[in-house]
């Protein structure tokens, strides 16, 4: 149909051409509206920035920087984050990368908490997969050193650390929804993916009880040991010898697992001497007589710690006495206190303190806390001139001596100086010595 | 009428939210003969202002009176074979002693007058029949509540011994210290480690918390006892101080603080608050008992 000497099948056309063109046009023309040469977001960039031209050849390279998209994490021009970043380096990744830190997660590193993420990766590229900095255990081991040094020089290594993924065949490296540690799975569902308990050898190993469901590192080191077996290195005899039925049932009995008496009578039958002791005491530590009993810092198995304790000395004191543990980090995080006490830098609760029973007041090892107890290890009587000893009575309270608890306070003191009650010499100082207050 | 309306709005109704204050009075060094206390751990004290003093260190028990804000002269010492190392102390209305003694781990029963009565010796109890005392506590009615660590439970006897009944502990708690029966009957559980409070109601068979935890405003608190206003006072063995909470478990105050002087508190051990608002603290650390005045 012609309308004024124009087709109108003609004209749908034209008219078809022009939007569609426009449609086509309208990025350009975004584009135009910044007046961007192509390859602003990125390309560009590497004629100033070269060194990233030898990132671009590394194996793995970050997608961004792979489709020349610099500003998809950094701002070309001017921004409040250093190195030009888009936002602070705390949030930059997860506006990607949001699932690696679940909500629920059990267990999280503390450098993908700390959003630490070049701590381990390199945010443009390198040669290793997920553009890590390093390759294998030895990215994991410029941080837990002691592991690292371990592991290299037991004498029964866990064969999975030396397997492609090492580390990461047990830990998750971010976070774990299911496990403590960042363990992929609790155990012992994560050991058995690997040990079949179903095994004739396993069951001989294991003196035919039924561990299949128990927490294997209640005696093994994952991380390797030199013990075979790779059985934490301080072992209860009981283990090492293969006796478990010393403690528990026998392997037949309807209930192989359980214990033969409660933990401290059972402990009883081979350390009486000791118990013994102990319950002669005038002061028994609680926990000791409770229902758990040794077992409250001891392990039963196997550990890493001498004495078969939990943990180290302070973390295991600390499971109950967080408070004064608190008070010694503080203490040893004070810059002021360049004067502490040895047991307190290093947790050494035991050097003062029984942890069994005493016949003394908070369970010190000596009766007088302070020239029998400090005296140790301080050579008190040239410490200064001022009168210290059982002679001279503390004004402040006539039951007491001048000892070195009338001035310090031994498990630390937070801000205070070489372990003053105190923050100052002079405050200290006036408790007493009325007259000198200014 | 008229009388009783004006009674009635006069009335003093128990207002555990009101705070408190302690309000120094005086303290204990020494026996009548000069000896000094040595690291006391356990106070006992009635509404006759009779306070006893488990003079720990010393072994030995001491009884004074406490009047006109003064101690008067006569403490009685009392000793016994029986009694090695006296701890916690409790007074049942009848004025007889109840001592915790630390080495042995049982409790004693003493006369008012301070002999050796017997070994409380429960009978009766259910299985298991093994118990500890952690510590312990008795009510007006002159029960006897036992703060069993070993069997996790506390234990609940006549005053002959005799089983009455017995409360488990909650599922999940750190450790608990102490143990006390405020005015409505209700049980009360310190937990150290957690710094909280449990309770369960009278007759009830099952305790629940009755506070978060309380770490902010403590360190280690290791003692519990209640005034006949329903208050809960915890003392804060680490941080030297006495903290009040209402009988909701609300923070209403903390007193005194860690220090040497007179009105501050080093280890102390245990307090026991009389119906006159006299509060005895056996100040452990400092070997001493100090006497404070409850003022509202």
């Amino acid at each position: 149909m012609k309308i004024k000497g124009v087709h109108l099948r003609s004209a749908t056309l034209f008219s078809f051409c022009i939007i569609f063109s426009f449609i086509i046009a309208a990025p350009a023309y975004s584009k135009g509206e910044f007046k961007l040469k192509a390859g602003a977001r990125g390309k560009i960039c590497l004629k100033c920035h070269e060194t990233f031209k030898k990132t671009l050849k590394s194996r793995y390279v970050h997608p961004l920087l792979k489709k020349g998209e610099c500003t998809g994490c950094h701002v070309p021009h001017t921004s409040s984050h250093k190195n030009l970043l888009n936002a602070d380096t705390t949030k930059l990744c997860y506006e990607c990368h949001k699932k690696v830190l679940p909500e629920n997660a059990r267990s999280a590193h503390q450098v993908v908490v700390e959003a630490n993420c070049n701590k381990c990766h390199n945010s443009h590229g390198s040669n290793n997969k997920f553009i890590l900095i390093k390759s294998g255990n030895e990215l994991c081991f410029d941080c837990h050193k002691d592991i690292g040094d371990n592991i290299k020089n037991v004498r029964f290594k866990h064969k999975s650390l030396e397997k492609d993924k090492g580390c990461l065949n047990c830990h998750n490296p971010h976070a774990s929804a299911k496990s403590n540690s960042l363990l992929r799975n609790s155990m012992p569902a994560l050991c058995i993916k690997c040990h079949k308990t179903n095994k004739s050898t396993f069951k001989r190993q294991h003196m035919n009880y039924p561990v299949a469901k128990s927490d294997c590192s209640s005696c093994h080191n994952p991380h390797g040991s030199n013990v075979r077996g790779a059985i934490f290195d301080v072992a209860h005899a009981a283990v090492t010898e293969r006796k478990c039925d010393k403690c528990h049932q026998k392997p037949s009995s309807p209930n192989p697992l359980k214990i033969k008496k409660q933990t401290t009578q059972l402990c009883r039958e081979c350390h009486r001497d000791m118990v013994a002791q102990t319950f002669n005491k005038n002061r028994v530590h609680w926990p000791l007589v409770d229902k758990v009993g040794c077992l409250n810092c001891h392990s039963p198995h196997a550990t890493k710690q001498q004495k078969l304790l939990k943990g180290p000395v302070a973390n295991v004191c600390g499971t109950c006495h967080s408070d004064t543990v608190e008070l010694q980090e503080w203490s040893i995080n004070n810059p002021k206190n360049d004067r502490l006490c040895e047991p307190v830098k290093t947790g050494n609760c035991i050097t003062c303190h029984s942890p069994h029973a005493s016949d003394n007041v908070l369970l010190m090892t000596q009766k007088s806390i302070s020239v029998d107890l400090c005296g140790r290890c301080h050579e008190w009587e040239t410490h200064s001139t001022h009168p210290i000893g059982e002679k001279f009575v503390d004004i402040r309270d006539k039951n007491l001596s001048v000892t070195c608890l009338s001035c310090h306070r031994a498990c630390g003191t937070g801000n205070n100086p070489a372990m003053l009650t105190f923050s100052s010499t002079y405050e200290l100082c006036i408790q007493c010595h009325i007259e000198r207050r200014r | 009428m008229a009388g009783i309306l004006v009674s009635v709005l006069f009335l003093q109704v128990p207002f555990s939210g009101a705070a408190v204050k302690f309000r120094y009075i005086t303290s204990v060094y020494t026996d009548d003969k000069g000896m000094p206390l040595m690291q006391p751990e356990g106070v006992a004290c009635n509404n006759k202002s009779i306070l006893f003093v488990a003079d720990t260190g010393n072994g030995r028990l001491l009884r004074y009176t406490f009047k006109d804000e003064a101690i008067e002269a006569g403490a009685v010492e009392i000793k016994a074979d029986q009694l090695r190392y006296p701890g916690k102390m409790k007074m049942n209305s009848k004025g007889e002693i109840y001592v915790l003694d630390g080495k042995q781990r049982t409790i004693i029963r003493m006369t008012p007058d301070g002999e050796f009565k017997n070994y409380l010796a429960p009978t009766g109890l259910p299985s298991p029949s093994s118990y500890v005392p952690r510590n312990f506590t008795i009510d007006m009615k002159d029960d006897i509540y036992i703060l069993d660590i070993f069997s996790q439970r506390v234990l609940v006897l006549d005053p002959e011994g005799n089983y009455l009944r017995q409360i488990p502990f909650p599922e999940e708690y750190g450790f608990f210290s102490d143990v006390a029966v405020d005015s409505r009957g209700s049980v009360l559980l310190i937990d150290s480690i957690n710094a909280m409070v449990y309770a369960a109601a009278k007759d009830s068979a099952s305790f629940y918390p009755l506070t978060e935890s309380l770490r902010e405003y403590m360190r280690f608190p290791a003692n519990l006892t209640t005034d006949n206003r329903g208050r809960i006072y915890l003392v804060d063995r680490n941080g030297g101080s006495i903290i009040i909470l209402g009988q909701d478990g609300s923070f209403l105050g903390r007193q005194s603080g860690l220090g040497l002087k007179e009105g501050r508190l080093n280890y102390p051990s245990q307090l026991c608050i009389n119906n006159k608002g006299e509060a005895f603290i056996a100040d452990t650390n400092n070997s001493r008992v100090q006497i404070f005045e409850m003022v509202e």
